[in-house]
C-alpha cells in the first residue's frame, strides 16, 4: 500500500495546484460509497454538502489566491460520528428512532472544523446512542462496520465506523468521534489509529447527542497522532452554548509531537497487565513502554486499584441513569420515527420506543431507571457517584508524581462476530474494563498504535492528568515514532 | 402526620410564579409572547429538547429567584444545582422537567400575616415551564412557546389556618412580587397547587392542581374548605384526592383518587454545572432590592405618624408607597395619607387603572395638595383635577390660575351668591322652613354651584343658616 499523505502534505497538494478540493472531495466521496459495500463504515455519505463545501473552498481560494488559505485543515475530508450533529444531513446516533431527524443546526465542533476548511464526507456508524464496545449493537435497519483488517473481526465499538474509515482511507482524514466509556480508544486501538479522548469539556458537547452528560466526550481520530492533535487543537475551545465546556486556553497541540520526552515519568498501572490480558498484547505494550525508557523517560510500576476494580458498575450505573433520561424524549412526537398516531399518548410513545429501540437500548434504559428510582438512588446512582470522586482521588494522588500512566488500551485484540455472539452482556461490558477509569474521571487519554500481534492490531493507552492532553501527545508520538520504524523495518 | 394538626383548616400552598426575564430560562428565546403570536414559533432546538441541544442558564432568572428567596427570609445554598424530573406527559420536550429537588436555592422561609402567625416557606426553587396543550379537535395540540420560561416555585408549610389567611398570604405575595420587580401582573402568569383539609374529616386532604390566577387561587380555596364541610355535614367519608378548578363554574372536581407516591427519578442534570451562590452575590442581590412594604409600612406608622391602616394600603404598592414618601417630605404627611389613600386609588379604580400604568408625575400631586394644603383650592375643585391629572399630565397650580379655581374666601363675594340662591328658589327656602333639612342641602349645592365648587362648604353653611 502507498503511503498516505498527511493532512499537510494533503494541503500543500492543494497550494500546489496538483488538485483541486473539489477533485479530491469527489475522490474521497467514491471510495467511501465503494468501501461502504463491504466495511460499512458510513450511515449516511453526505455528498451534497461536501460536493458544495469543496467547491466553496476552490473557489474561495481562487478569489483570494490559494497560497492566501490559513485554513488548518483546509479541503480535508472529515468523518463526522453519527451522534454528532451536522445540519440539515440525517443525524441518527445509529437508532432507527431518530432515523429522519436532519439537525437545523451544526455540532460546535463541527462548525469550528467546516470554519477550518474540513469537508464533511459522511456520519459513521456506531452502535446505536454508543451502547457498545463492538459496534454490533448498531440501530434496527443499521448494518455493522467491519474491522478494515479482517472483515469477520469488529472494528470495536462504539465509534466504529469513525476509527475504521480513518484506517481504511487512502486519503488524509479527519474523524470526530465521541466516548463514553472507552468508544474512542477502544476501537482505534482495535483498527490501529491514533485516537485522541480529551478532558471532559475540552471540546463542546453542544450537537452531540447526548448518553451520559457527565462523560460523554468528543475526540478526534486520524492515521497519525500529529493530525488528531490538529483537529483537536482547531476543534477545542470554550463554546457559552456548553456550560461544560472548559475557558482554560488551548494550547498548540501539534507543537508537543516530537518533543523530547526526556525526565518525563510514566506509571505503568500494574493491574493492566495481569490476568485476561492476553500476552501478545501485553508483549506490544511492553516494547512500547521500552522505547519510551531508551528515550529518557522514567517509567515505574504503579498500582490503581478503584477504576479496575469498580470502573465497570460505576460507569454502567452512572451510564445507564442518565442515559434513561436522555432517551426519554423519544417520543415520536417531535423528530425521528414515528408511527400512526393511535391511542393516547402513554400508549402511543410505548408503542413508538417498543418499535424503534433494540434491545440492548431498552436494557439500558431499563437498567438505568432501576438505578435512580427512590429507594434505590442512594445505593445505586449516589454510590456510584461517591465512587467516582474516589476513583479520582486515586488518580489525581497518581499525577503528582506521574505525567501519564500507562497500559495496553483493551486486554484482548479484536475478536470475530461469532466469539462476541458467544459473550454474555456482561462479558460485552468488561471489554472496557481498562479505559473506563479515565473515562468516568474525565481524564485525558490516548490511543497510540503498536506493532501488531498475530497479525492483528496492539495499541497502547496513555492516561493524563485533566487538561494534560499535550504531555500524552508529547508521549504518544515517541512510541509512535519508533513503531513506524519497527513496521518499516518488517515490511 | 396529620395528628399534629388542630386547627379547624389547614392549607398549604406551592405557587408557581413565572419570572418577568427577557429570554427563557436555558435559551436565548424571548420570553414574553408577541400580539397575535402563532404556535411553535418561539421556540428552538433547546427548548424544543432536540437531539445535541444543551440548555444555558439565564443569569437573569438566579438573580431574581434569589430576591425572592431573601424577601422570604430563606436560607439561602451555596450551590444552584439543577436536576431532572423525569415523566412522560405530552406537554415536556424532553419527557423530564429541569427543576431543583435535594437542594432548592432557598428554604426555611418565612413571612407574618397581619394576625401576628407565621407561615413557613419550605422551599424556593427555579424551573423550567412546560408547553401548552390546546385541546382542539380530536387531538391535543402542543404549542411550545411557553416552553422553558423561568419559574419560581415557592412552597409553603401546612401553616394556614383558614382562606382568608391563605388570602392574606396570596396578597403578601403579590405586594412582594411588586416590589421586587421579578413578576409582571399581566405579562406573567401565576400558578399554584393547594392542599387543603378540615378538622372535621380528620384532615383528609385534598389538591386541588393548578389553578391560575391570584382572584381564582383564593374562589378555590374558599370553595374547596365549603366543600368539605358540606360534605362533612351531609355524612359522607372524604377520601384524599386530586382536584381540578373549574373557573367557570367556581367549583373544584375530582380529577383521581389513591395518589400513589410519584417517583420522579430524579437525578442532576449535568449539562448545567453547578453555580456557586457567593457571599458577596448574596449581598450585592440584597443591597440592589427595594425597602418592601412592611419596613415602609413601619417607617410610615413611625416617622410619618399615620394611621396603621392608612399605612399598610399605602405600603402595598411600590408606586404608591414611594410617590407617598416624596409627597410627604413636603406636604403634612397625614393630609397626603388621606389623599393618596382614599382620593387617588378611588380615582384610579373609577379610571380602572393600575399602579403598573399610574403616570401621575410626583411635582403635580405636590402642587395640588399643597393648594389644599393652604386651603387655596377646596377639596371639591382638588378632586376634580385629580381625575384629570390621572388621564393626562398638567400643571394643578397653572391650572386653577387659568380657570379661576381659587377658593372664594371673600365672605362678601360669598354672601352675594347665597343671597341670590335664596332669592331664586323661594319654594324650597319655604320647604326649609317647615322643616325639610334636605332642602338646606340643595341650596347649599346651588351656591357650590355658583361658585364652581370653589367655596368652603361650611362658610356657605354658616352663611345660609344666618341668612334664612
Amino acid at each position: 500500500m502507498a503511503t498516505v499523505p498527511s493532512i499537510s502534505e494533503t494541503i500543500s497538494q492543494f497550494k500546489r495546484k496538483d488538485i483541486t478540493v473539489e477533485e479530491h472531495t469527489a475522490k474521497a466521496l467514491d471510495e467511501a460509497k465503494k468501501l461502504n459495500q463491504d466495511y460499512f463504515y458510513y450511515n449516511v455519505i453526505s455528498e451534497d454538502l461536501a460536493l458544495d463545501q469543496a467547491r466553496a473552498l476552490d473557489k474561495k481560494a481562487a478569489k483570494q489566491g490559494i497560497q492566501e488559505s490559513r485554513e488548518k485543515l483546509f479541503g480535508i475530508p472529515l468523518a463526522v460520528k453519527d451522534s454528532i450533529c451536522v445540519k440539515g444531513i440525517e443525524s441518527s446516533a445509529g437508532s432507527r428512532m431518530l432515523k429522519g431527524y436532519f439537525p437545523v443546526f451544526n455540532a460546535t465542533v463541527v462548525q469550528r472544523a467546516m470554519n477550518q476548511g474540513c469537508v464533511v464526507i459522511g456520519k459513521t456508524a456506531q452502535d446505536e446512542f454508543g451502547f457498545g464496545a463492538f459496534s454490533v449493537n448498531v440501530g434496527l435497519g443499521f448494518a455493522i462496520p467491519r474491522n478494515p483488517f479482517d472483515k469477520q473481526r469488529t472494528t470495536g465499538g462504539s465509534s466504529g465506523g469513525g476509527v475504521g474509515i480513518t484506517q481504511k482511507t487512502g486519503y488524509a482524514y479527519a474523524s470526530f468521534v465521541e466516548s463514553t466509556g472507552g468508544s474512542i480508544v477502544e476501537p482505534a486501538s482495535f483498527c490501529s489509529v491514533a485516537g485522541i479522548c480529551p478532558t471532559y469539556g475540552r471540546l463542546s458537547r453542544y450537537g452531540l447527542i447526548d448518553f451520559s452528560n457527565s462523560m460523554d466526550k468528543i475526540g478526534t481520530a486520524a492515521k497519525t497522532i500529529q493530525d488528531a492533535a490538529l483537529l483537536l487543537e482547531a476543534s477545542a475551545g470554550h463554546d457559552n452554548r456548553d456550560s461544560t465546556s472548559s475557558a482554560s486556553p488551548v494550547p498548540q497541540y501539534t507543537s508537543f509531537v516530537g518533543k523530547p520526552v526526556r525526565g518525563m515519568r510514566v506509571g505503568i498501572i500494574k493491574e493492566a497487565f495481569g490476568e485476561g490480558v492476553d500476552p501478545g498484547v501485553a508483549a506490544s505494550v511492553r516494547k512500547g513502554i521500552e522505547w519510551l525508557e531508551q528515550q529518557g523517560a522514567q517509567c515505574d510500576e504503579v498500582s490503581l486499584e478503584l477504576p479496575i476494580k469498580y470502573g465497570i458498575p460505576t460507569y454502567y450505573l452512572l451510564g445507564t441513569s442518565e442515559a434513561s433520561t436522555n432517551l426519554a424524549k423519544y417520543c415520536g412526537m417531535r423528530y425521528g420515527a414515528a408511527d400512526p398516531l393511535e391511542g393516547n399518548f402513554n400508549s402511543y410513545f410505548t408503542k413508538v420506543r417498543s418499535h424503534h429501540f433494540s434491545e440492548e437500548v431498552k436494557r439500558r434504559i431499563m437498567l438505568g431507571t432501576f438505578a435512580r428510582m427512590a429507594g434505590f438512588r442512594d445505593a445505586y446512582y449516589l454510590k456510584a457517584a461517591k465512587v467516582r470522586e474516589k476513583m479520582l482521588q486515586e488518580y489525581k494522588h497518581l499525577f503528582s508524581t506521574y505525567d501519564a500512566l500507562v497500559s495496553p488500551t483493551v486486554a484482548i485484540q479484536p475478536p470475530t462476530f461469532s466469539e462476541i455472539e458467544k459473550l454474555t452482556p456482561l462479558q460485552h461490558y468488561m471489554m472496557d474494563m481498562l479505559c473506563v477509569g479515565p473515562n468516568i474521571t474525565g481524564l485525558p487519554h490516548l490511543n497510540v498504535p503498536l506493532p501488531f500481534s498475530k497479525g492483528l492490531p496492539v495499541g497502547m493507552m496513555l492516561i493524563g492528568d485533566h487538561f494534560q492532553e499535550s504531555k500524552l501527545i508529547q508521549l504518544g508520538s515517541a512510541v509512535e515514532e519508533q513503531a513506524m520504524k519497527h513496521k518499516a523495518i518488517q515490511q | 402526620m396529620a395528628k399534629q394538626f388542630t386547627t379547624p383548616v389547614v392549607i398549604g400552598l406551592e405557587v408557581h410564579v413565572e419570572l418577568d426575564t427577557e429570554t427563557k430560562l436555558f435559551c436565548s428565546c424571548s420570553r414574553r409572547s408577541a400580539e397575535g403570536e402563532q404556535p411553535n414559533t418561539r421556540c428552538c432546538e433547546v427548548c424544543l429538547g432536540m437531539p445535541g441541544s444543551k440548555p444555558v442558564l439565564n443569569k437573569k432568572a438566579i438573580e431574581y429567584a434569589l430576591r425572592l428567596c431573601l424577601a422570604f427570609a430563606c436560607d439561602i445554598d451555596q450551590e444552584l444545582i439543577f436536576s431532572r424530573k423525569s415523566y412522560f406527559y405530552p406537554d415536556l420536550a424532553k419527557n423530564f422537567q429541569i427543576s431543583q429537588f435535594e437542594r432548592p436555592l432557598g428554604k426555611h422561609g418565612k413571612i407574618s400575616l397581619s394576625d401576628g402567625s407565621t407561615i413557613g416557606i419550605t422551599r424556593i426553587h427555579l424551573e423550567e415551564d412546560p408547553a401548552s396543550l390546546v385541546h382542539e379537535s380530536k387531538y391535543v395540540l402542543v404549542d411550545y412557546n411557553r416552553s422553558g420560561n423561568p419559574l419560581c416555585e415557592i412552597v409553603t408549610e401546612p401553616d394556614m389556618e383558614s382562606p382568608e389567611q391563605a388570602r392574606e398570604f396570596m396578597k403578601k405575595l403579590n405586594t412582594i412580587l411588586g416590589y421586587l420587580a421579578v413578576f409582571h401582573h399581566q405579562h406573567c402568569v401565576i400558578k399554584a397547587d393547594a392542599n387543603v383539609s378540615i378538622k372535621e374529616s380528620g384532615y383528609v386532604r385534598s389538591e386541588i392542581k393548578n389553578v391560575t390566577g391570584f382572584k381564582e387561587i383564593e374562589r378555590a380555596l374558599f370553595y374547596e374548605v365549603v366543600r368539605q364541610k358540606r360534605a362533612i355535614a351531609d355524612g359522607e367519608t372524604l377520601v384524599q384526592d386530586t382536584r381540578g378548578w373549574n373557573a367557570e363554574k367556581g367549583t373544584t372536581y375530582r380529577m383521581r383518587t389513591k395518589e400513589t407516591e410519584a417517583d420522579y427519578g430524579y437525578i442532576l442534570d449535568a449539562d448545567l454545572v453547578p453555580i456557586d451562590i457567593t457571599e458577596e452575590m448574596v449581598s450585592k442581590v440584597l443591597h440592589s432590592m427595594p425597602e418592601l412594604a412592611e419596613a415602609k409600612k413601619k417607617k410610615f406608622i413611625e416617622k410619618h405618624h399615620i394611621a396603621e391602616l392608612d399605612a399598610e394600603v399605602l405600603s402595598q404598592e411600590k408606586k404608591l408607597a414611594e410617590l407617598f414618601e416624596r409627597v410627604a417630605e413636603q406636604i403634612n404627611p397625614i393630609l397626603a395619607a388621606k389623599w393618596l389613600r382614599r382620593e387617588l386609588v378611588r380615582v384610579m379604580n373609577y379610571n380602572k387603572q393600575t399602579f403598573d400604568d399610574l403616570a401621575i408625575d410626583e411635582t403635580h400631586m405636590i402642587e395640588l395638595l399643597s393648594m389644599v394644603e393652604k386651603k387655596e383650592i377646596t377639596d371639591q375643585v382638588a378632586q376634580k383635577i385629580l381625575e384629570e391629572l390621572i388621564v393626562k399630565p398638567f400643571s394643578p397650580k397653572e391650572h386653577v390660575r387659568e380657570k379661576g379655581l381659587q377658593a372664594v374666601s371673600d365672605t362678601g363675594e360669598l354672601e352675594k351668591a347665597c343671597k341670590q340662591v335664596v332669592f331664586e328658589n323661594p319654594s324650597v327656602v319655604k320647604e326649609f322652613k317647615s322643616g325639610n333639612e334636605k332642602s338646606f342641602q340643595f341650596l347649599v349645592g346651588q351656591v357650590m354651584r355658583k361658585t364652581q365648587g370653589k367655596a368652603d362648604p361650611r362658610m356657605v353653611n354658616e352663611l345660609l343658616k344666618k341668612l334664612l
